[in-house]
């Protein structure tokens, strides 16, 4: 069987992989989002908390893929939620904690003190400062950290299948375990065009939500 | 009295910033804080709108203690310009120079008028109004940030060493057309700086600083002539009595005699009359509106023929320099008599080389009458 005709044969299977693996990415995106945008924010103005928790985070991102699924599955069996979308999304999840953390700590600290004392001095009151000062600023930055997760989140959740949520990590590991090349190389191609296309369209959506003076044209 | 610092006392932990200052503030005038660095100056302006509260005593502003106003609405209420300028680099020009108009809710229509106006008043183009800070140079953003500040036409502007971070050159610049918006808006200005020359050429009364107390606290001229001990004589330099001519303007020395003026248009032959009836060297070339175009110079040639020279980029003096700067750009281009210009560019007369040198030897009679 030729490479074309292995591709049509298995059209419908890398359609539905494809969309169960993007399905993956998304759940665990706003998961990803909503707690570790707020953890930054928290953590923000309290320099020994943020030490701690990015230290965590980072703990949490040396830990292998691989072992980090397995240990959800162990931590979810007793719930009966071990195999399937759970330990997969909770998985993903905990490894974007660290870039938008990082990314949202260090946007609002890179705000500059002078701004912020110019705009005290004007008379805006602090939640005015945040939210037209400081997350404005911040926006570029925070949103490269969600970018990286996302990234990341792509590669990571290549595992998934093993814990059957399936995605196109089928292809790669099904293709190892029955020595078929072309099968592992669709999976492969698949999953880093799907890596670079999710980076440029972030980095688009980054471009888009960029405040008109930080863009570094004139 | 419009401010007033009552036993004012500031304690950063076991250090103390500022010490049981004391002092009243005119309306109007322009009081410029200067003093070593730590003494106590940016501490000192800040107690004013609040961004640091007092450790102990009281500031009064038209008689009422600051304490007593809400601190978000007391500083929209002051005008505050610091050296980093702080403009925000997500808003365009207009958004900055909004920023206070739009927190007190003024209709758009309203705060646009006020942008353009203001613009106008900073000598910036109003198509700036779309800039973003990036794109501006130093000395521009240093005008939008005091635009900014002036936008809800406050009663009292806080300047900290708003034109340190500007090469010498702009910084003059900036002094002309800074003096020439004041005289117009009027504003109670409190100026911090650390150049001795920018506090007494802005500032009508100057208060010396020194480790948290206030050293000297007078007007300008009372200064420079009766420096109250060595740390001020120090800081005031050596060229006392030059520096006190930097204390003239030259608007003060303006005189409407020895030139002649012509439009762009007008007949030679007549105007050589008019020039040697008049035994003006110069004439001045100005447009409909008064602003100075160019000049036209008789020259003598060797033969004895007189010749009609047209200079159209001619060495002007600011009417808001003070007589070292009319002085030394007299030396500079070789000239006796050099034409006053406006802010804008008005044609306001000319300034002669031999009016200053009597206000020289006047000074230095004073000073040695003084010294004896
Ligand atoms: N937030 C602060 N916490 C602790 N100490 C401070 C604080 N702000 C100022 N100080 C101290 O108070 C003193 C006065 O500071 P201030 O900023 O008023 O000086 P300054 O006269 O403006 O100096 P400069 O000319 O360098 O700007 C300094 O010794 C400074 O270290
Ligand atoms: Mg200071």
């Amino acid at each position: 069987m030729g490479f074309w005709e292995f591709l049509q044969a298995y059209q419908d299977k890398i359609i539905l992989e494809f969309f169960r693996h993007i399905k993956i990415i998304l759940f665990s995106l706003p998961f990803a989002v909503l707690l570790s945008v707020p953890l930054g924010f928290c953590i923000s103005s309290r320099p020994k908390m943020a030490k701690i928790v990015i230290y965590l985070s980072s703990v949490l991102m040396t830990i292998p893929s691989l072992a980090l699924f397995a240990i959800m599955v162990v931590l979810l069996a007793p719930m009966k939620l071990g195999l399937g979308m759970t330990p997969a999304i909770l998985a993903i999840t905990l490894y974007s904690l660290l870039p938008i953390t990082r990314n949202t700590y260090i946007a609002l600290n890179q705000v500059s003190p002078k701004t912020i004392e110019a705009a005290r001095g004007l008379g805006l009151s602090s939640s005015q400062i945040l939210w037209k000062i400081k997350i404005p600023l911040s926006i570029p930055v925070i949103m490269a950290g969600i970018r990286n997760a996302l990234v990341l989140g792509v590669s990571v959740a290549t595992f998934a299948s093993l814990v059957g949520a399936g995605g196109l990590g089928y292809f790669i590991f099904s293709g190892i375990s029955r020595a078929n090349l072309k099968m592992v190389a669709i999976g492969a191609v698949i999953v880093s065009g799907l890596g670079i296309g999710v980076n440029y369209l972030m980095l688009l959506l980054e471009d888009v939500l960029t405040p008109m003076g930080l863009k570094n044209k004139s | 009295m419009l401010i007033e610092l009552k036993n004012i006392t500031k304690k950063f932990d076991k250090q103390t910033a500022v010490k049981d200052l004391n002092m009243k503030i005119e309306k109007g005038s322009i009081t410029m804080f200067i003093g070593p660095s730590g003494c106590g100056k940016t501490t000192t302006l800040k107690m004013i709108n609040r961004l640091i509260e007092p450790t102990s005593g009281d500031i009064l502003i038209h008689g009422k203690s600051v304490v007593d106003m809400e601190a978000v609405k007391l500083r929209r209420s002051i005008g505050y310009v610091i050296q980093e300028i702080g403009l925000f680099p997500h808003f365009s020009v207009y958004e900055n120079i909004a920023v206070v108009p739009r927190l007190l809710n003024w209709e758009e229509k309203r705060i646009k008028e006020r942008v353009d106006e203001l613009l106008h008043l900073v000598t910036l183009d109003p198509s700036y109004a779309q800039k973003y800070p990036m794109q501006l140079s130093g000395g521009e953003q240093q005008r939008v940030g005091l635009a900014r500040a002036l936008a809800a036409d406050p009663e009292i502007l806080l300047m900290d060493e708003p034109f340190g971070a500007i090469d010498p050159i702009n910084r003059l610049k900036l002094h002309d057309s800074f003096l020439e918006i004041q005289e117009e808006i009027k504003k109670t200005i409190i100026f911090v700086t650390h150049d001795i020359n920018e506090a007494i050429k802005l500032g009508d009364k100057i208060a010396i600083m020194n480790k948290g107390t206030l050293v000297q606290y007078d007007e300008t001229d009372e200064i420079l002539h009766n420096p109250k001990n060595e740390f001020v004589e120090n800081l005031l330099g050596r060229d006392r009595s030059l520096k006190a001519l930097s204390l003239e303007k030259t608007k003060g020395f303006v005189t409407h005699e020895g030139y002649v003026i012509t439009g762009p248009n007008d007949d030679q032959g007549s105007l050589r009359e008019k020039m040697k009836k008049t035994r003006s060297e110069q004439a001045f070339i100005l447009d409909e509106n008064g602003r100075l175009l160019g000049r036209k110079i008789l020259v003598t040639k060797k033969t004895g023929k007189q010749e009609m020279i047209q200079d159209s980029n001619p060495v002007v003096v600011d009417r808001n320099n003070n007589l070292v700067e009319a002085l030394s750009k007299m030396l500079e281009s070789g000239e006796h008599q050099l034409p006053v210009v406006s802010g804008r560019g008005k044609f306001m007369g000319v300034i002669n080389l031999s009016h200053i040198f009597a206000e020289v030897t006047a000074a230095e009679a004073k000073n040695t009458i003084k010294g004896a």
